[in-house]
């Protein structure tokens, strides 16, 4: 299990956004948002940043950290 | 699977190339020579500018990202560990030939020896790079 869990797929999914929507706003690739969906990634804080403002949410929001997980 | 993106494809193909061009050198012929050594870095830089220029050709967004930097990372920290162990084991057995008394290499091809083998070890960290450049693409960071 992953230390950083998000909720960028239900975020994104409830603001009909697509990966590809995502990743062009906050200038990534397509598959880095699918890395970070399927917490195969954790993003560099400046990232999470973004991914949370262009979502319209708090960071807490959408990242959380989970200490009992692995990195 | 999520469709490659351009670093990947540029990796897949690199590591096509290394090995279509680098195992039939290393284990298809019997003795080293000068022009084989040139032929195969000319095969190489031809076949690699070929085939990236037409990936870059079909894809579209060549964009990339802190994840490819830190993967890119990684794979250059693999390859150097792996030069670096080729490296102390090749000079372990020499220095362990040479003490022994059964190091026998003909002094006129010595150069060459020593070249293809320290070529060898380049080849096989390039290798490990790539590879571990592709894995890492499927695997969590």
């Amino acid at each position: 299990m992953a230390a950083i869990k998000n909720q960028i797929r239900e975020l994104r999914a409830a603001r009909e956004m697509t990966q590809q929507d995502l990743a062009d706003r906050v200038g990534v690739t397509r598959q880095t948002i699918i890395a970070m969906e399927q917490d195969r990634y954790s993003p560099s804080l400046e990232t999470a940043f973004k991914v949370a403002l262009t979502l319209g949410v708090g960071i807490e929001q959408c990242f959380q950290y989970d200490a009992q997980g692995k990195r | 699977m999520a469709a490659l993106s351009y670093r990947e494809k540029t990796l897949y193909a690199s590591l096509v190339v290394e090995i279509v061009v680098y195992l039939p050198y290393f284990f298809l012929h019997g003795g080293n020579s000068l022009n084989k050594v040139v032929g195969m870095i000319g095969a190489i830089l031809a076949l690699q500018i070929l085939l990236q220029g037409l990936i870059a050709l079909i894809t579209r967004n060549r964009m990339t990202d802190e994840r490819d930097k830190l993967i890119e990372l990684r794979g250059y920290r693999a390859g150097y560990l792996t030069f670096a162990t080729l490296m102390l084991l090749g000079l372990g057995m020499l220095w362990a030939h040479a003490a022994a008394g059964r190091l026998h290499i003909d002094g006129r091809m010595m150069g060459l020896h020593f070249l293809s083998v320290f070529f060898g070890m380049l080849v096989i960290a390039d290798i490990t790079k790539t590879a571990t450049q592709i894995v890492s693409y499927r695997k969590a960071l």
